[in-house]
């Protein structure tokens, strides 16, 4: 046994950090989604403050998070906390946003029923709320379970200067293995791993499939949206197997339609308007303190250094600007593939059955675990490609591997909102396959992917951070691009140039969080206005 | 009358089943030229799915489905579906919704756009064709959706309770208007099998009825009804097809 012992415990500590702050996001999302559904104010300051931090990869901020946590709490304490802030960080918006929806989609009747049988705040949660929101919850366990995994794995460990912070979990371990070549304890730390993705994967799915049962609304719309009848399938056991998931992706997806449409009625008129200013400056607020503590480390350093900043700039947008390219392949890449894999399935019941569960579980396997593998595996070719190309290669292959299941289940969760009767009309007209995917499949699952472009784009920065530089990689070698602004922030962090680092921070902070409140906001109203497919079918 | 006609629709021993479970079993359909037929039964008896199977949406488990005398295999423009669930695309805009049915035919922009204004006439929603359906009510997003199915030169419609959505003054009228449309002039039109639970609707609009009942479903009896146009449900005949329909459908209960 290879420290099998210390292996299970840090597999143990880590997980329990990932469930310990997704719990923490439920509790605190019951509290904030029945706040807003109080009080229109609230809710109109809550979600685009929400928005706001959601957009803001923390990934970018981290060591500077955990420079202020150390500063601020000291010692393993301070470490602990920030790792657990950027878990935290990592989970938290999708299980507030998926609460909060479903919150707002609790039947009138039923909230009627509550009131006319007085029931008070605990009364109303215990028995309408909470229990309404759980099919939600459940849906949004995987990818955050699969989020937090990711960030702990990146945020166990770090260098700045001289110093290196670590916590006790699977992530440092595992960082010690793979310095010290010790092939064993890397294999041992990944099946611990494997087990426990596996493990809470498969717990997340009965959990999902239970809760749906139990508390999923079986109203018409659902019924009426009916299984596409399989040709020739029967009632195989995969049929039946799928069911469960099919049903319950179609459940959160209506949630996430209902309430598209839904907050944006809420936010007009006049005290709305300012209670949302008030939310972005809250949101704001909070970027602001995490910015202006990167200021006093930039204040703090003579004023010759500002004339360094200033010409360090155009490198750094220069690097920026590369990354966004960088992104922009992996995203594109990812949706390429992602609406070929899920049309695929889509029309193959059968094959969904089976891979759909498997992608899920593989998806919350954290890719920097096992990356080493891979890269143990390939160099030798990749060292023959010429300059930074090699370089390039594993980057995209680490971003694709961070990216690719969200933009996979948005597309998939939008393509099982389209109702049976445009799949029969698609059928009847014989539509070609590009004339499906152009007149009917994309515009029908444009919503669901515009809501699932923050986590889409922020993943893309987290692959890139790890990827862009990451100093024995395996022994002896060290994994580097030529140019990225990630890799910049790496270089400044370990060798404690903590200035530019934060300077480098804030402006990747700015330029993301205007371009990405931009662009969604902007195709969140496209989308809402025209491509809600549930509004394709009519019933009075 | 000597040789009878050549049928256009034929469902010949058509079963279907779910696992063990046999949904409706030996079916046998006809329709002829310039034929509405219906086909009645209660809410879950299989009328949804036959109808699909009759324009191969749905495999049946035994049996086949003959348009002309040859075997329909697949979905075809010629045998078109209207939903009860009133279905159009809400990204585009009536115009757009009826000219789907024309694509890959290689006609040309204009004509295509001809045609499409052609099938909205016949609806009667000129002058709507840039609306978009959720500008639209639901009698006319299901007007929309008739246009889209005869834009394609069908030669059967096949429609699944197509006024059940609607609300009862906006189906009587599209009930009184529906006979002329599908029949109008220069439509390739040659007959309609309606799926109905509504007795009165079935009279009201149907040359022939079959009944269908059980588990598995069977067809129990068959009806021509031989009524003027348009008919008036306080007609009394009216009222004993009815009543002949109803103690088709409730033998044995
Ligand atoms: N693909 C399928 N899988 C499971 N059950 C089905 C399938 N297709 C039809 N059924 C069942 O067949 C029965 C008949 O349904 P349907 O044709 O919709 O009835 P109707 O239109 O007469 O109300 C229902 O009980 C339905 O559950
Ligand atoms: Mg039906």
């Amino acid at each position: 046994m290879y420290g099998g012992l210390i292996i299970a415990a840090a597999a143990l500590a880590t997980f329990a950090r990932v469930l310990a702050m997704m719990g923490l996001s439920i509790v605190t999302g019951w509290l904030l989604g029945y706040a807003s559904l109080r009080s229109r104010g609230f809710e109109s300051a809550y979600i685009p403050a929400i928005a706001v931090l959601e957009s803001v990869p923390v990934i970018g901020f981290f060591p500077l998070v955990l420079i202020i946590f150390v500063e601020r709490i000291g010692g393993p304490l301070g470490v602990e906390m920030a790792a657990d802030f950027l878990v935290f960080d990592a989970v938290v918006w999708n299980i507030w946003v998926g609460i909060y929806q479903a919150f707002k989609t609790v039947p009138r009747d039923l909230e009627e029923v509550a009131d006319n049988y007085g029931l008070g705040f605990l009364g109303k949660m215990r028995k309408l709320y909470v229990p309404y929101s759980i099919p939600r919850i459940a849906a949004n366990l995987f990818p955050s379970f699969a989020d937090g995994l990711f960030y702990i794995m990146a945020s166990e460990v770090i260098s700045v200067g001289v110093h290196t912070y670590e916590v006790f979990g699977i992530g440092t371990l595992l960082t010690g293995y793979v310095a010290g070549g010790q092939m064993a304890g890397i294999y041992y730390s990944i099946l611990a791993i494997g087990v426990g993705v596996v493990g809470f994967m498969t717990l997340f799915r009965y959990f999902a499939r239970a809760s749906v049962a139990k508390y999923g609304l079986d109203t018409a719309a659902q019924i009426r949206r009916r299984e596409r009848p399989a040709p020739r399938l029967g009632s195989s056991a995969w049929v039946t197997l799928a069911r469960p998931m099919r049903r319950l992706s179609r459940y959160a997806a209506s949630a996430v339609l209902a309430s598209v449409a839904r907050p944006v009625r809420s936010v007009s008129g006049r005290a709305p308007r300012l209670a949302r200013a008030a939310g972005y400056a809250i949101g704001i607020a909070i970027l602001g303190y995490i910015v202006y503590s990167s200021y006093r480390l930039i204040a703090a350093v003579p004023a010759a250094t500002w004339s360094e900043l200033l010409s360090d700039t155009p490198a750094m947008l220069y690097a920026l600007a590369v990354d966004y390219g960088r992104v922009a392949v992996i995203t594109g890449a990812s949706f390429a593939i992602s609406v070929l894999a899920g049309y695929y399935l889509a029309t193959h019941v059968r094959a969904s059955a089976i891979v759909i569960p498997a992608v899920q579980t593989i998806a919350a396997f954290p890719p920097p675990a096992y990356f080493p593998l891979i890269y143990m595996a390939t160099y030798t070719y990749m060292d023959a490609l010429p300059g930074g190309i090699g370089a390039e290669v594993y980057v995209f292959i680490l971003g694709f591997l961070s990216t690719f299941y969200y933009v996979f289940f948005s597309f998939w969760m939008g393509v099982q909102s389209i109702p049976v009767e445009f799949w029969e009309l698609m059928d009847n007209y014989r539509l070609g396959f590009w004339e499906r995917l152009r007149r009917v499949v994309l515009p029908a699952t444009l919503p669901y992917r515009v809501s699932g472009i923050s986590s889409t784009v922020n993943s893309a920065w987290g692959g890139l951070m790890v990827g862009e530089y990451w100093p024995g990689v395996v022994p002896g070698r060290n994994l580097e691009v030529n140019v990225g602004l990630m890799k910049l922030l790496d270089v400044y962090v370990s060798q404690g140039y903590l200035h530019r680092a934060a300077w480098a921070s804030l402006l990747f902070g700015a330029v993301v969080a205007v371009y990405s409140l931009l662009f969604t906001e902007r195709l969140m109203n496209l989308s809402r206005s025209r491509y809600v497919v549930e509004e394709g079918i009519f019933a009075a | 009358m000597g040789s009878s006609p050549p049928p256009v629709l034929q469902g010949q021993d058509l079963s279907f089943s779910v696992g063990q479970r046999v949904i409706f079993d030996g079916i046998n359909i006809e329709t002829y030229k310039n034929e509405l037929v219906s086909i009645i039964g209660p809410s879950g008896v299989g009328k949804s799915t036959l109808l699909r199977v009759l324009g191969m949406f749905v495999r049946p488990t035994r049996g086949r489905v003959l348009l002309h005398g040859e075997e329909v295999t697949r979905p075809t423009p010629r045998i078109a579906l209207v939903h009860q669930s009133i279905a159009t695309f809400p990204w585009m805009t009536a115009l757009d919704n009826v000219k789907l049915a024309l694509q890959g035919r290689g006609l040309s922009k204009e004509e295509m756009e001809e045609r499409a204004r052609r099938a909205l006439e016949v609806v009667g929603l000129s002058g709507f064709e840039r609306f978009y359906p959720k500008e639209m009510s639901g009698g006319m997003r299901q007007r929309v959706a008739i246009a889209r199915a005869l834009a394609g030169d069908p030669y059967v419609l096949l429609m699944d309770e197509p006024f059940v959505h609607l609300d009862e003054l906006t189906a009587e009228r599209l009930r009184r208007e529906i006979y002329d449309i599908l029949f109008s002039e220069g439509s390739t039109l040659e007959s309609v099998v309606l799926v109905s639970h509504n007795l009165n609707e079935v009279v009201e609009l149907s040359d022939r009825v079959y009944a269908m009942r059980g588990s598995p479903a069977r067809i129990v009896g068959e009806l021509t009804i031989e009524l003027e146009r348009p008919r008036n449900q306080y007609n009394p005949i009216f009222s004993e097809y009815v009543s002949e329909l109803y103690s088709m459908l409730s033998i044995g209960e």
